[in-house]
Order: structure tokens, then sequence, then C-alpha cells
């Protein structure tokens, strides 16, 4: 009886429907999880590769760049239009 | 207020405050951490939810009373607000646990302010992390029941992308989409409680601090100390709804993501 009430289903109204990107906030989270996410990646692996390489830190330099790099070619496609 | 300050300044609670007033009693000896003042609150809020529901859906009018519509513009806002904004129609079945979701966290987080109880369970990492967990599992069935367990995990980990990025690239989405979102899920409402109560200690546990001051001078500026804390209240009232909000979306968000085509 309560559920009827609340879950009531209506007629399509919008057009737009789960294809679309997220808008708004979740867009900006997104984004910069990316970019986060970019860095820590590849900046553990960099740091493994130093550990292993023994480069004095360049490792760890180089992954946090391209795992920046990557983050953003990230961000522009799956959030550019 | 002489004999609080005494009793305050006695060691009960000690100026500056530390993680340690976090920590409070089992309720009933020997039953911690099963039974505190958090688990109790979140019982509390759970009842609360439903007798309010149930009661003010008890008789649903065509013209709504005053009780019914505070209960659907809440469960409307999740529904047409959040679910369907985020998710498209297709959301409107996840309208019930965005709404739930919601006003379950928007009271736990109320209780930080409400005077008298003044902690709120999800200052406590265990509670938001239970509720990330339900989330992460919920967008990754959904996703998983939509697509099949292969495509959906092709969507959430190969971007459109030329193959010699892609080993770059699937790592970091790998690490984005499914280690980052609980986590920060959860640590963002945490944290987000947990200092909000420490700045509230601060400030009122300050003031008495400042009173039992050995100089005269000193003791008037804890009435300042005071009218920051109850400043700050208000301020906490804006951030436990503003998390509230944030954690309902994200999660509608990862849902979206998870019933998406392609990207």
């Amino acid at each position: 009886m309560v559920r009827r009430v609340m879950a009531d289903d209506q007629p399509p109204q919008r057009t737009d429907g789960p294809g679309d990107p997220p808008s708004g906030a979740s867009q900006g989270w997104t984004a910069l999880s990316y970019l986060i996410s970019g860095i820590v990646v590849w900046g553990f692996i960099g740091w493994l590769v130093d550990r292993w390489l023994d480069t004095g830190g360049i490792a760890i330099g180089i992954g946090t760049v391209v795992g920046a790099a990557g983050g953003v070619y990230l961000i522009a496609r799956r959030l550019g239009t | 207020m002489i004999s609080q300050s005494v009793v305050l300044a006695g060691g009960a609670a000690e100026f500056p405050p530390s993680v340690e007033d976090f920590k409070l009693p089992a309720l009933v000896e020997g039953t911690y951490p099963w039974l505190t003042k958090y688990t109790l609150l979140v019982w509390v809020a759970v009842a609360a939810i439903i007798i309010f529901f149930l009661v003010t859906y008890r008789n649903p009018q065509l013209v709504p009373t005053k009780r019914q519509w505070m209960a659907e513009s809440i469960y409307g806002f999740a529904r047409d607000g959040i679910a369907k904004d985020m998710i498209g129609h297709e959301g409107i079945r996840f309208a019930p646990y965005l709404a739930t979701l919601f006003c379950f966290i928007l009271l736990t987080n109320f209780m930080g302010i409400i005077p008298g109880i003044q902690t709120s369970p999800n200052s406590h990492i265990a509670f938001p992390a239970v509720l990330a967990v339900i989330s992460y599992v919920l967008f990754i069935y959904v996703g998983i029941r939509k697509h099949g367990f292969g495509k959906f995990m092709k969507n959430s980990l190969i971007p459109p992308a030329p193959w010699f990025v892609l080993p770059l690239l699937i790592l970091i989405e790998f690490f984005s989409n499914f280690i980052v979102r609980p986590v920060t899920l959860a640590l963002r409402l945490f944290a987000n409680m947990f200092a909000g109560h420490m700045i509230l200690l601060v400030f009122t546990l300050g003031g008495f601090a400042l009173l039992n001051a050995d100089s005269l001078f000193v003791k008037p500026v804890s009435l300042l100390s005071w009218a920051m804390a109850i400043a700050l209240t208000f301020l906490e009232a804006i951030v436990a709804l503003l998390q509230a909000y944030v954690f309902v979306v994200l999660t509608a968000s990862y849902v979206q993501g998870a019933l998406a085509d392609e990207h």
C-alpha cells in the first residue's frame, strides 16, 4: 500500500537516458578521482621500479607525470563531449 | 555553570580533545563495542525513519495533509531530484534505496548537532564504510546484471583509446572505479563528521579551559569561544545536509555509470 503511493511509475518525460555523461558535482568528483588515481597508481609503480633499479627517485617522477597525463587523457575521453 | 566547568576541568573531558573522545563506553557493562551510544543512535535513526514514513503515509490523501506533504517532498526530492535527474527514467526503481540512504545519513549526521545527543555515528569510520560497501555492491551488481560480467568490466575498464595507451589507462580506470570510489565515499562522510565534531569540541572545551585560566583577562574570552561553537553548529547543519546529498548523488552517479551502454 505504502509502496504503491511511493513508487508510482510515470510515463517517461525526459529523453536522456543512462547513456549520457553524469552531470554537475559528480562529474567533478569523477575528474578528481581519475587524476588522483593516475598519479597514485603510476607513482606507486614508479616507486616499485625505483626500489628495483635504484634510480634515485627518477622512476617515481616519471611514473607520477605519466600517470597524471593518463588521468587527464581519461578525463578528456570520458567526460569530454 | 561553575560546577560544570569544575567537572569538565576535573578530567571528564580534557582540553585539547583527542580521538579518545570518540571512544564512548558501553551502555551496559561488557557489551563494548556492540552496545554504545553510537549503535543505539543508529537503531534510533532506523526506527525514527520507519515510523515517520509509516505514520505520514498511513492514510494517503489526494490532497496531501501537512505530514504527508513532508514525506512526499523528501521522497520526491530523492526520486525526481536525484534518481531521475542522475540516472534517467530507469533510475526510478532506485529511488526507494536512494531516499532511504538520504534520510538515514541526514538523520545520523544531524545527531551530531542535536543538543543532548551531539555525536554522530558517522564520525566513526565503520558506519560510513558499511554504507559505502552497500552502494559499491549495488552499482557492481546492477551493472553485471544489465550487461553481464564481461561487458560490464569492458565498459568500466576499457576507455575508447588507441591500443598502445590502454595498459596505462586500464590500471587507472580500475583504481579509480573499484578502489577510489568506495574508499572516498566512506572517507568523505566520515572525515566531515569527525572533523565537525572535533571543531565543536575544541571550541566548547576550549571555552571551559579559558574560563579556568588563572588570568582574569583570559576568562571572558571563553564567551567568544562558546559563541564560535554556536556559530559553527549552524555551519555543521549545512555540512550534514550537504554530505548526505553528496553521498546519495555519487551513489546515483555510480549506478548511472554501471547502467550506461557505451562510453
